[in-house]
């Protein structure tokens, strides 16, 4: 429970106190108006009882009138209670959401890589979703389906101990029977929700690929394995629905059969003289309310538990370790590897490499695809931390040092650019929060990228669509390049920065590329060899290993892997016809 | 899946979506209303045992012990029944809604797999799945719930309130005003203009933080590099407390008649009893009326639970509606139309004629393609080049009819490609894309979406051809290894190269190829050339290229400028000619001459 309680909260059951009181004023006020009513009736049979003496009127209306003042004793407590639940829910939320977003960021980029991003965009927005409906609608009604019967109980002790025993005699059985079924009840769910996941990233599968969905003919019906994932997801619902819901029935009918036991119970005690009249018509009144809220308390129980899954997975996020270090970045910007071994999940990518990198040089690491190119630059940059040996900057180990701070020294430009959906403007400033209009027109001009921008038809604030799908290849390139000038940071980190340009495109790029990497300490990922042929010293990948390194001439000199590579891309490639 | 989509919205639409099960909703309403009365049977139980007490009581007759257990028995047998019936109508209810659910996703599907690509463009992936997921998911809600409800709830109140008439007026008015007061002010907040408002003002927020959101995870790298936080990422942050907001502000217009509703309903009965006590006064000595006034008391949290469960309903309808309202939104956007009488190619030359297009004809946006006009020959290969933005990717584009055209006709064979059944145009077309998309599934089956019904040699000389083999083979579980979620995370040549050997195995008469080795290696693109020239021979080639040294061979190059072609001849005319393309080709040569040095820029 206390679990469960921690994960509805996303991780601060405290923030769950003001609701829980809300919700139990408002239950302490609910038991008032039930009570003056059944005293009255109490009153009134025994008044039946004794029919020598004139019905006493004037002890009728007081109660009757304590009943209805206490109506609005009722509304203030409601009230508060609705407040207390339904505000703090979306408080809750968002403050949640923003430290989930903010612990994504800071955990390494391979735990993102190993998710589909629809898993992570769900805990942002749907699980939290879930846990506003537990906070405003599922808790108070537990509370209520604890407080309501225990209070009552223990009024009644004072008054019959007999038949409040008898009144709750199947409670504790019902509760125990739940609790049996639980962890049946967990399995299922289980599955239920992978379903459901599954769904979710079968349906955004669909929606990414849908190019090439369409042109294999793979569209609806076609496409099996969502038509697959829908299926199973309906499957799992009816089966969840159907397997769980008798035990919450019979759980529920056990609670309710208490107003037989109790009508049993008091109907022995009457006959055997030692129950009154009065006492028992005031047992069976309140008898006939008591069980609704435990009842609906129940009900909602498998509710609240689902919730709690969703719960439990934002809190598998926010368990997950961000990355260490709190140090401030060195002052040298040198890069140096020490046999550093990496992979993605099993696949190993860098093995026992070892290298060094000189402040202000430029360094072009080549290689055949798959070689590990890229990777070298990912570890720099410390989106992941190497699983055998270090990477130094300044001469100090990465994990030491604050991944924010470090980054602050780092610009890269990637393969596949990625703008958010914003202007083209704002775009430019996340190299620069602070930056002004003129400095930001001053980057993309060396970026040569003013141009165009100039020419649309809002200029810097035309709105970019999501990924940057409104612009082209070059000129999403040339917005990152000027986003990474404004940036103005001792290191550049190029990552094959026009591979997929046009020629037009590539020269603009390339001018851009030059005003960028200007008297800083560049690092390269290059296909083509020729461009990379004036670096201070070229590093040679081979399946994870260094093969060589040296200059352009030393490497061709020495007729390795290099010279090999160099040889074969002098050949003029082309798409011909076979003949 | 007979229903289509009409112009219903709101409580109509919702029912005409449950109309597809329409027998098992039926049988559920009726044995949901079934289990209500039963349920109230432990009610009239006590009231019996009540009235018991009451005679014996005043001294009319004496305690009836073994009747008033006999009662209680029969009130427990009378709720257990209710329950089990309860069970049975939910069932048929929850298989009812899950299959209809089914139904519509499917739908959706199939609706969106026909749609032109732009509809992609102008909504986000966020947006499209929370509609798919979560909107679809609310309409269970009603039809397994709601809907019972509904029924059972009308049909008990008509049979409660005429009972209760029946037995006394005054009582009964004294339960009904209160009811009535209950709805009016909830009504006010949950049904009204304003609320209609909230809703869809609700709905946008949530859409906003589900793409900002999808945004903030995918742009990672670049949210990493440029040190954005949360906070400072100011769309997503903004998007997140906006919707907190609106959900507050929800919340404060909602309390007092929520609250009003919820106080007035759970206590009917102390309405009651005062004018029950009142009537009573004036003639303590009618029994009958005392017992009449009992069972209005017992019955009275009888009656609130379905009435609660009723406005809820009406708050959670809004909701559902507008959710409804979103999906129909999608399934209504017109579908490319799909031929009725077929017409296969004859032959596989493609032929532009005055082609003209738009992305965003009806909103007067920009023409991307002027009157073009072409032809690519069979067994011949056609460059498209040109400027980023001239229209090289869209002419490649209509070719599968990913969009329709304004003006003109595009044909394969002889063929409008509007007039050849899907099927038969996909199987005629194949694409390498720039941007490489793998399925999250083992490579295998990766490359045989090319064609289902390829051997495992097929697919592995396949994937040979595109230079696979090696890589495949080093990764663990080799051609069984899994991609994506859960799996290894292949690099962008390796997916492009995976996406080549599926175009290799589909071995259709029209190949298209966008920028298909951008991300390959020197060397494998020159392996994957000479593998592709064999597969080349006698096919309709068209080539988007960037690099112009690749397709100095191609039979014809068409050079577009501003979406309209600016010139068209072989590598060597069009030298000759000293055109744009021979611009083109003279920054090409110093573009790939172009060697990074520091000194270079300054």
């Amino acid at each position: 429970m206390t679990g469960k309680l921690y994960n509805i909260s996303a991780g601060k059951p405290k923030s769950l106190i003001r609701p829980i009181v809300g919700a139990l004023v408002a239950d302490i006020c609910n038991l008032f108006p039930g009570g003056f009513m059944a005293l009255v009736i109490s009153v009134l049979y025994g008044q039946y009882v004794s029919p020598g003496e004139a019905h006493d009127w004037k002890t009728l209306w007081i109660l009757c009138g304590l009943m209805l003042l206490s109506l609005a004793a009722l509304f203030v407590g409601e009230r508060f209670a609705f407040r207390a639940t339904h505000r703090r829910a979306y408080e809750n939320s968002a403050v949640g959401r923003a430290a989930l977003a903010e612990h994504l960021r800071k955990l390494p980029l391979g735990f993102l890589a190993g998710k589909d991003p629809g898993e992570i965009g769900n805990a942002l927005m749907s699980d939290f979703t879930q846990l506003e409906n537990a906070v405003s609608h599922v808790l108070g009604q537990l509370v209520s389906g604890v407080i309501t019967p225990v209070l009552t109980f223990v009024c009644f002790l004072f008054i019959d101990w007999r038949m409040a025993v008898a009144m709750f005699v199947a409670l504790p059985c019902s509760l125990l029977f739940l609790w049996l079924i639980s962890s049946l009840e967990r399995r299922m769910g289980k599955a239920y929700l992978k379903s459901r996941t599954d769904m979710t990233n079968r349906f955004g599968e669909y929606i990414n690929g849908m190019e090439v969905i369409k042109s294999h003919h793979l569209q609806g019906a076609n496409f099996g394995r969502l038509e697959r994932a829908i299926h199973l997801y309906m499957k799992n619902s009816i089966k969840v629905e159907g397997a769980m819901g008798p035990f919450y029935l019979i759980a529920i009918a056990g609670v309710k059969s208490g107003l037989t036991w109790m009508t049993i119970a008091g109907v022995y005690l009457i006959v055997g003289g030692s129950l009154t009249v009065p006492v028992f018509a005031l047992f069976l009144l309140v008898g006939t309310r008591v069980f609704d809220p435990v009842s609906a308390a129940l009900m909602r129980w498998a509710e609240f538990k689902y919730i709690a899954l969703s719960g439990e997975r934002i809190m598998g996020i926010m368990d997950q370790p961000v990355m260490a270090g709190d140090g401030d970045a060195p002052e040298a910007h040198d890069i140096a590897f020490d046999k550093v071994s990496f992979g993605y999940g099993a696949r190993p990518v860098l093995k026992d490499v070892s290298l060094s990198l000189r402040t202000g040089g430029l360094t072009a690491i080549v290689g055949p695809s798959g070689s590990g190119k890229s990777t070298v630059l990912r570890l720099i940059a410390r989106f992941y931390d190497p699983q055998g040996g270090r990477v130094l900057f300044g001469g100090v180990d990465e994990r030491e040092i604050d991944p924010e701070k470090l980054l602050k020294n780092i610009s890269m430009v990637f393969q596949d650019v990625y703008l958010f959906q914003d202007t083209i403007g704002n775009n430019i400033r996340y190299g620069k929060q602070e930056a002004t209009r003129e400095e930001i027109e001053e980057a993309a001009k060396a970026a040569c990228c003013h141009e165009f921008i100039a020419a649309l038809p809002k200029g810097y604030d035309t709105m970019v669509g999501e990924g940057g799908s409104t612009l082209s290849g070059g000129e999403k390139q040339r917005v990152s390049i000027a986003r990474a000038i404004l940036k103005d940071a001792p290191v550049i980190l190029l990552d094959e920065a026009t591979a997929s340009l046009d020629p037009e495109n590539e020269a603009d790029v390339q001018r851009a590329i030059g005003a960028l990497i200007r008297g800083r300490t560049v690092v390269m990922v290059a296909h083509r060899l020729k461009t990379v042929v004036y670096a201070d010293r070229i590093i040679v990948l081979d399946k994870g290993r260094i093969a060589e390194q040296g200059t352009h001439g030393e490497l061709l000199a020495a007729g390795g892997l290099y010279a090999r590579l160099w040889d074969l891309q002098q050949r003029a490639g082309g798409w011909t016809l076979g003949v | 899946m007979s229903t289509t989509v009409g112009q219903k919205t709101g409580i109509a639409r919702l029912l005409e979506l449950a109309g597809e099960k329409k027998t098992l909703l039926i049988l559920s309403s009726l044995l949901s209303t079934i289990s209500v009365i039963a349920l109230l049977g432990p009610y009239f139980s006590v009231y019996l045992v009540l009235l018991e007490l009451l005679r014996n009581a005043t001294g009319v007759a004496p305690l009836d012990g073994e009747a008033m257990i006999r009662w209680a028995t029969a009130g427990l047998v009378s709720l257990l029944a209710g329950y089990a019936f309860m069970y049975a109508g939910g069932m048929c209810s929850h298989v009812a809604a899950f299959r209809i659910l089914y139904g519509i996703r499917v739908r959706l599907a199939d609706h969106i797999g026909r749609l032109p690509l732009g509809f992609f463009d102008k909504n986000s992936s966020g947006k499209i799945k929370k509609i798919a997921e979560l909107d679809v998911e609310k309409i269970e809600l009603f039809i397994a719930h709601q809907l019972p409800d509904l029924v059972n709830a009308a049909a008990m109140l008509l049979v409660m309130i005429a009972a209760m008439f029946l037995l006394d007026v005054w009582l009964t008015l004294a339960a009904i005003i209160p009811i009535l007061i209950g709805f009016a002010a909830q009504y006010a907040m949950m049904v009204g203009k304003e609320a209609k408002k909230a809703t869809v003002a609700y709905f946008d927020a949530l859409e906003e933080i589900g793409s900002s959101s999808v945004q903030y995870v995918r742009g990672m790298p670049s949210v990493k590099v440029f040190g954005q936080t949360v906070f400072s990422f100011r769309r997503f942050h903004g998007d997140m407390l906006r919707y907190r907001d609106f959900c507050l502000r929800f919340t404060d217009n909602l309390q007092n008649g929520y609250v009003t509703f919820k106080v007035l309903l759970v206590s009917l009965a102390s309405f009651i009893l005062p004018v029950g006590l009142f009537l009573l006064s004036r003639n303590p000595e009618n029994i009958a009326f005392a017992a009449v006034l009992m069972l209005f008391l017992v019955f009275a949290p009888g009656v609130s639970v379905p009435l609660i469960k009723l406005i809820m309903l009406a708050g959670h309808l809004t909701m559902i509606t507008e959710g409804v309202k979103r999906i129909d939104a999608m399934l209504t956007q017109p579908p490319l139309r799909e031929t009725e009488n077929g017409k296969p190619p004859r032959g596989f030359d493609i032929r532009f004629d005055r082609v003209s297009f738009s992305y965003d004809a009806e909103g007067g946006g920009p023409e991307v393609l002027r009157d073009v006009s072409f032809t690519a020959g069979q067994n011949t290969i056609t460059a498209l080049v040109g400027p980023s933005g001239s229209g090289k990717t869209t002419i490649a584009q209509l070719l599968p009819r990913f969009w329709d055209i304004q003006s003109g006709a595009v044909s394969i064979g002889g063929a409008d490609v509007r007039d050849i059944p899907t099927e038969t145009l996909m199987n005629t077309v194949s694409f390498v894309f720039q941007d490489a998309f793998l399925f999250s599934d083992s490579i295998y089956n990766n490359i045989l979406v090319g064609k289902p019904s390829a051997t495992k040699e097929d697919v592995y000389a396949a994937a040979g051809a595109a230079q696979c083999r090696e890589f495949i083979e080093g990764l663990p579980d080799g051609y069984d290894t899994l991609i994506g979620e859960g799996g290894v995370y292949l690099s962008g040549g390796e997916e492009q190269r995976v996406c080549v050997a599926r175009a290799i195995l589909k071995n259709a008469p029209v190949l298209v190829l966008d920028e298909a080795t951008a991300y390959a290696d020197p060397e494998n693109e020159y392996l994957m050339q000479q593998a592709l020239s064999i597969l080349l021979k006698g096919k309709t080639v068209i080539i988007i290229a960037h690099r112009l040294s690749t397709i100095r061979e191609a039979d014809k190059i068409i050079v577009l400028q501003n979406g309209a072609i600016a010139e068209t001849g072989d590598h060597a005319r069009l030298l000759e000619a000293g055109g744009l393309y021979a611009k083109m080709w003279n920054a090409h040569q110093s573009a790939s001459d172009w060697k990074i040095r520091k000194e270079a820029a300054q």
